[in-house]
């Protein structure tokens, strides 16, 4: 049968265990399933089986758990209210004021967070009354937490970098490295937008109430401290080159619980929740990964990637032709994806492509975690979108409005990073033996 | 019955969680016997594994918790007859490929088994043993599925949240990650 043909078929089936509600995983599955029995004559099962168990189980991939159950327990912690007072007093004289906490609060949190939910509801916990008590304009408000909540994949540790660089085969810490400067990029972007909107609507932001002389902001900033640690100990030591990811996951468990203890929130209770919650979220992914893998083995078989791979190179498209032309599709993914079936659903057709295109896989990691972050940021499906409805109450709508101006930051961030790749690429290259 | 199954799952799930744990107490025996001089055999190995056991064990849990994660767009909104066919459908399918998944897994196991097939690497594990894990809790899954599938035919809803958005917000509200 034509090639053609087949690649349309199993994309239909695709599309229709999607949309009737069959579960991500068991939808790869299921395609994969299908792909193997219709249109080939390898074993179905005897390759189902070994490749879900070749695929499970992988070193590289007990980073996941870790770093979400260092979230897990942090989330837990008052981090963040120490972030925000520690903070604050820094932050009252520039335009938009407070508002910026949400921002670098948000970063700062990545630093020690690798997934944008847990990001964004440790600061909001704190940050949303807070502002709102103040009287700063609600939907701005809104729109900074839910956008910075997104740095949460971008500043490492990131568990999307983790998801991409298994699927991809590129080095996780490499990954997290490449995203230290784009995650600045962006809080830089999303302060200059604050700054803007502030100075266009001044009767906006109410006076400040916090005015500490120099002394006393440097005093407040010791509740900074913990968290500054803990990035040192988790971005420092991956850095350094002398740690795995895992063990810098380890490491950045470890520091957690012993900071949970400190703060006198270290209970049995808060333990076995961080755990269990822990173990839940790793075990969803790692079925949506084993689906993927079984999936991607079953598309090899058919030989549709290489097909598809020729088809995109006959057109001769330039690297950036090829990105935009993905960008749109991403952005079209976004609204009816969560990110991670994003990611591992495209990888099996898109890496061949980008690599064909002589795009680095690395760089690639950084642009598809931008790409989720907007997709996060889109109704109907978006984590942040939806800690920020459950803070305000208010419809998912509202929310991804207040959020637009941060989709299109967002954007404008990728296209900076597509006109200099050396935002991403320098630092990786500068790690030492790797 | 009813208290029987339940436990199965809880059980599953707790023994997932401590795996979970687990990890991290091998990666930080690992880092600590290498201060002192002292190499932990296999401690990655026995990492991997303790991974991939806890992902399989806690997939029942897990989709009990629903917390696996499903595109919503059209069937939010559905009435309760069409919500109650797509939960039948989507279930009714799940537990057939996985029916398909553990029949040929338990074939590996029995494989192994009976070759005597040893993991690479520095600990020479019988393969069977953590391929056990893997055929243990796809077998489990299977029963939720099947388990949630008599609920919805009798009561019309799983045990699970039905309601699918607010599943995703009350997932949101305990941030467990990037689902």
């Amino acid at each position: 049968m034509d090639i053609t043909v087949v690649s349309l078929v199993l994309l239909v089936v695709m599309l229709l265990l999607l949309t009737t509600g069959v579960w991500v995983a068991l939808s790869l599955l299921g395609v994969g399933l299908i792909g193997l029995m219709v249109f080939t004559t390898a074993p179905a099962g005897k390759v189902m089986a070994t490749t879900i168990w070749g695929s499970s189980g992988n070193w590289a991939l007990t980073a996941l758990p870790l770093f979400i159950w260092m979230a897990e327990i942090l989330f837990r912690t008052r981090l963040s209210d120490d972030i925000f007072s520690g903070l604050a007093p820094w932050l009252t004289r520039i335009p938009g004021r407070l508002m910026h906490v949400n921002i670098i609060g948000c970063g700062i949190f990545a630093a020690v967070c690798g997934s944008t939910a847990a990001t964004c509801a440790t600061i909001a916990k704190i940050s949303w009354p807070e502002l709102k008590r103040r009287g700063y304009d609600e939907r701005m408000i809104v729109g900074t937490l839910a956008a910075s909540g997104t740095l949460g994949i971008l500043i490492p540790p990131s568990i999307m970098m983790i998801v991409y660089g298994f699927v991809a085969e590129v080095s996780i810490a490499r990954l997290f490295i490449a995203g230290v400067v784009p995650g600045i990029l962006m809080v830089l972007l999303f302060m200059s937008y604050v700054v803007f909107w502030a100075w266009r609507h001044p009767e906006k932001t109410p006076p400040t109430d916090i005015r500490l002389p120099f002394r006393e902001r440097l005093w407040a900033s010791r509740r900074l401290i913990p968290v500054g640690g803990l990035i040192a100990l988790v971005v420092g030591t991956i850095y350094s080159g002398v740690v795995t990811p895992t063990e810098a996951a380890t490491v950045g468990v470890v520091g957690a619980l012993a900071l949970s203890w400190l703060y006198g929130s270290l209970t049995w209770t808060t333990f076995v929740e961080s755990v269990t919650g822990a173990t839940r979220t790793s075990c969803m992914i790692a079925f949506i990964l084993a689906g993927a893998a079984f999936m991607g083995m079953a598309m090899a078989y058919t030989g549709i990637p290489r097909v598809l791979a020729q088809w995109i190179a006959s057109f001769h498209l330039s690297p950036l032709g090829l990105l935009g032309a993905l960008t749109v599709l991403y952005v079209v993914l976004g609204f009816a994806l969560d990110g991670i079936s994003m990611v591992v659903l495209t990888s099996a057709v898109v890496q061949p492509m980008i690599r064909q295109a002589g795009v680095d896989p690395v760089w690639f990691g950084i642009y598809i975690v931008l790409m989720v972050q907007v997709a996060e940021l889109t109704p109907p499906v978006g984590f942040p979108m939806f800690v920020m409805q459950m803070f305000t109450g208010r419809s998912l709508m509202y929310v991804s409005r207040a959020a637009l101006p941060f989709f299109f930051l967002l954007l404008l961030g990728t296209a900076l990073i597509a006109l200099f790749p050396d935002l991403v690429t320098y630092l990786p290259n500068k790690m030492l033996n790797r | 019955m009813r208290a029987t199954l339940d436990a199965v799952y809880r059980i599953c799930g707790a023994v997932a969680a401590l795996l979970t744990a687990a990890i991290a107490g091998l990666v930080v025996a690992q880092v600590a016997g290498r201060m002192a001089g002292v190499l932990v055999p296999g401690a990655d190995d026995l990492a991997g594994y303790s991974l991939m056991a806890s992902s399989f064990l806690a997939l029942a849990p897990t989709l009990r918790a629903g917390a696996h994660i499903r595109v919503t767009l059209l069937v939010r909104h559905a009435p309760p007859a069409r919500r109650r066919a797509v939960e039948l459908w989507s279930l009714g399918f799940s537990a057939l490929v996985m029916a398909y998944l553990v029949w040929h897994v338990v074939e590996m196991v029995w494989d192994a088994f009976r070759f005597g097939e040893k993991s690479i690497g520095q600990l020479a594990v019988p393969l069977w043993i953590p391929q056990s894990f893997m055929a243990l809790g796809i077998a489990v899954l299977i029963v939720a599925l099947v388990d949630e599938f008599i609920r919805v035919l009798v009561h019309g809803v799983p045990s699970y949240p039905d309601d699918l958005e607010a599943q995703e917000v009350e997932a949101a509200a305990t941030p467990a990650g990037d689902r």
